[in-house]
């Protein structure tokens, strides 16, 4: 069957994000008020027309579970195909005591999933990157240039694995951490067949790593084909990334690019109210989701659904998650809040630009 | 499969006295309050009675409300047994017609109702605004033995004249109704919603449906009819926010509600949630020109200009320099910069032209009996620099419309 299947790696990665993954993995940390971030790479898998999607769960899952349900948020609640859950160490203490070794191994442990692909071609994401991608073209592209595997790679900074391509775009060598070529974004089109043989041969041997065994040992072997995207993309992996990342959205630009009307970015629907802004209220420059009531000032922030900012309190350069609540008087300023966090009163918080300050899931000031 | 009650939802209503709001759709598929449109209040209250079949009756325009409705997936009325179903007039092999009033109405799908063969049938309209557990109601009714069980409730005495009103004895059983009395006895309105014993409706329906005389209408035919054959009709007290919102007036009334706390329309409230179908998009954007005040915003919207004692709906647009005050912007309306929006009902995907001035405030007005809110229908475009007075209402062929 001609088109592609989706498969989303969910993870626990180093933890760059402190407190924002101490309740859930990378994959469901909200992004941009009204999103998480797996939601993005799974609106860009729809909106390409891909209608099956396998999620490889691993670790703290419950958020993530909860977020994706029957996938029908994402259209992908279907009676044959459309979204799979693959707990794929749940089950399994012989693969490393639950341990994530690499992306051969959890593919290894699904394999049947695997052989029954309907589609000829697998896309492979991770879900820490927000980025709105015309999956499509990275399809037409890779059918074109007769590529054994296409990687997705971006002109950004940040850690993780960078790509060098020739003159052609092909990958000519694949380094970590060196910050030089293009970063790559974990973004992977294959065959399926491929993918299948690249499996048997690497973990037969006990070699569990895609990036390892296939993408800098093989860049000889196999076409490794790079596909540069050249639009916004958030690839979150520590507290001051996502802060910037976060307050990049509250640019015009930035938001015409991810949210590009073409291809939306899909969340799991909410039944919150429109936002209540009171007559002493002031906000500028900020994101606001549905729900809030905001009484007090709020400027350069994002505000996820049902936060409430009391009287005379001032939010400058937060992040504030579901249900944060800022009472009387308070003042936070350059604060990721996660969600219901309570602030006090009168409390005066301040964080550094460079160094926000972050309050745990429910936390109490 | 057998059900102890479904509800029969009574939307074929053309919406006549909302003019050019209603466009290509039926009244009850007009959006309301930003992020809803009115049929969501009735299949929410539904869903939160643990009513979990619900017949739609439509005949005007039924395509945009068909498709909003769809499965009815976001009001989890999409179930196995049961759900939520729209059910259109339909050819029978004696003959096809429309539906002639509400009662003939559910007269023509006593089919549906016996396919789930309930004790009960709850009545309820799709043009009002309000939160009411139909489940205390049908407490009442099976309690008090009822045949017929009309939800009441106190009005203003000098409102009632304009009401139907239910005169009851000291058990709050009706003994008597009166269409809109000029001397009323009581001040207990009826709301329009019914909960009845399906055998005793599935008879009166059809005695009403051979009456060649008859209207064919609940109001003014089968509860006076029921009324004067002696049958049990005891009225429910509701206490709590309901307003009928097909008028332009009262309308863009309930939208203000939802900005004064005193009004008892709290949509924010969770333990009774109002469900509704939206689409995805980004939060609410509201630039450093941005001054918004006592106003409610929805996603989607992108504000850069001066909003006040407004509701906004999801992707509203207000440029830099506009004005917009005590006003309705349906989903996807377009302020452009410097215009002025006072007093107006914007429709869906309208748009005013830079420098543009639609509606004026009640003070201005040389007659206030004749002032009104500006109402420009979905899809309608107001050129830059044109003004649009109070009370005018324009469709988007431009053709202006009189208030009759």
């Amino acid at each position: 069957m001609n088109g592609m299947h989706g498969i989303i790696f969910s993870y626990e990665k180093s933890n760059g994000l402190r407190e924002l993954t101490e309740p859930r993995i990378h994959g469901s940390v909200p992004f941009g008020g009204s999103y998480r971030m797996v939601d993005f790479i799974l609106s860009d898998m729809v909106n390409a027309g891909i209608r099956d999607v396998g999620v490889i769960m691993h670790g703290k899952c419950q958020s993530m579970m909860d977020h994706l349900r029957s996938g029908k948020s994402w259209d992908l609640s279907r009676s044959f195909g459309g979204l799979t859950l693959l707990p794929v160490f749940a089950y399994n203490s012989a693969r490393g005591n639950g341990r994530f070794r690499g992306k051969l191994e959890a593919l290894d442990v699904v394999k049947d999933y695997l052989r029954h692909i309907r589609q000829d071609y697998v896309l492979l994401a991770d879900s820490d990157v927000a980025l709105n991608i015309d999956l499509k073209a990275v399809l037409e592209t890779h059918i074109k240039t007769g590529a054994d595997i296409t990687a997705v790679c971006a002109p950004s900074t940040g850690d993780g694995l960078y790509l060098n391509l020739d003159e052609t775009g092909r990958v000519r060598e694949a380094v970590d951490e060196q910050h030089q070529g293009l970063r790559c974004l974990q973004i992977f089109l294959l065959r399926t067949d491929l993918l299948l043989s690249l499996v048997d041969r690497f973990v037969s041997r006990h070699e569990y790593s895609f990036q390892g065994c296939v993408l800098q040992g093989l860049t000889r072997e196999l076409h490794i084909q790079g596909y540069v995207f050249h639009g916004f993309a958030a690839h979150i992996t520590d507290v001051a990334g996502y802060y910037a990342s976060s307050m990049r959205l509250l640019d015009p630009k930035v938001r015409q690019d991810l949210f590009c009307p073409d291809r939306p970015i899909y969340a799991k629907e909410n039944d919150a109210a429109s936002t209540y802004m009171d007559p002493q209220g002031g906000c500028v420059n900020s994101l606001v989701d549905d729900g809030c009531d905001i009484q007090g000032s709020v400027r350069n922030s994002i505000l996820s659904r049902g936060v409430r900012v009391e009287k005379g309190a001032v939010v400058d350069g937060c992040i504030l998650f579901k249900d944060t609540v800022v009472k009387k008087d308070a003042v936070v300023r350059h604060v990721i809040a996660d969600k219901a966090v309570k602030i006090g009163p009168g409390v005066h918080l301040e964080g550094a630009e460079k160094y926000p300050l972050v309050l745990g899931k429910g936390a109490e000031v | 499969m057998k059900k102890e009650c479904i509800a029969m939802l009574l939307a074929g209503g053309q919406g006549s006295r909302l003019y050019v709001l209603t466009g290509d759709m039926a009244k009850p598929a007009v959006p309301f309050g930003g992020k809803f449109r009115i049929i969501d209040f009735p299949l929410s209250n539904c869903a939160n009675s643990g009513i979990d079949t619900v017949g739609v009756l439509t005949q005007y325009r039924p395509l945009e409300l068909n498709n909003y409705i769809g499965s009815g997936q976001p009001w989890e009325l999409d179930r196995m047994n049961g759900g939520v179903h729209i059910l259109p007039p339909y050819q029978s092999n004696t003959g096809a017609t429309w539906y002639k009033g509400t009662a003939n109405a559910i007269c023509q799908n006593i089919g549906f109702v016996d396919l789930y063969d309930p004790e009960y049938v709850a009545v309820l309209s799709g043009d009002h605004i309000y939160k009411m557990d139909y489940s205390l109601m049908l407490r009442r009714h099976k309690e008090t033995g009822a045949d017929c069980t009309i939800s009441v409730m106190e009005v203003p005495w000098h409102e009632a004249s304009r009401f139907g009103i239910m005169n009851v004895d000291g058990a709050d059983v009706i003994t008597d109704f009166e269409e809109k009395p000029a001397q009323p006895k009581s001040n207990l309105a009826s709301m329009g919603i019914y909960i009845f014993t399906w055998k005793k409706l599935r008879a009166y329906l059809l005695q009403d449906d051979a009456d060649p005389a008859s209207a064919n209408d609940f109001g003014k035919n089968v509860i006076p009819a029921m009324l004067r054959a002696g049958e049990k009709m005891v009225a429910y007290r509701f206490e709590g926010y309901w307003k009928d919102v097909g008028t332009l007036d009262s309308l863009w009334d309930a939208n203000m509600d939802m900005l004064s706390p005193g009004s008892g329309l709290n949509l924010l409230d969770k333990r009774w949630p109002i469900y509704s179908r939206t689409p995805s998009c980004p939060p609410a954007f509201f630039a450093e020109t941005a001054d918004v005040g006592n106003s409610a915003v929805a996603k989607g919207c992108d504000i850069r200009g001066e909003v006040k004692n407004t509701v906004l709906s999801y992707n509203a647009v207000v440029e830099e320099g506009a004005v917009v005050t005590y006003s309705v912007l349906m989903p996807g309306a377009v302020v452009k910069k410097g215009a002025r929006v006072e007093y107006a009902i914007l429709g869906e995907g309208s748009l005013v032209g830079e420098g543009a001035h639609v509606g004026a405030g009640p003070e201005t007005a040389a007659d206030p009996d004749k002032w009104g809110v500006a109402v420009l229908g979905p899809q309608t475009e107001v050129a830059p620099g044109e003004t649009v007075p109070a009370g005018a209402m324009l469709d988007k062929t431009h053709g202006q419309e009189a208030k009759v």
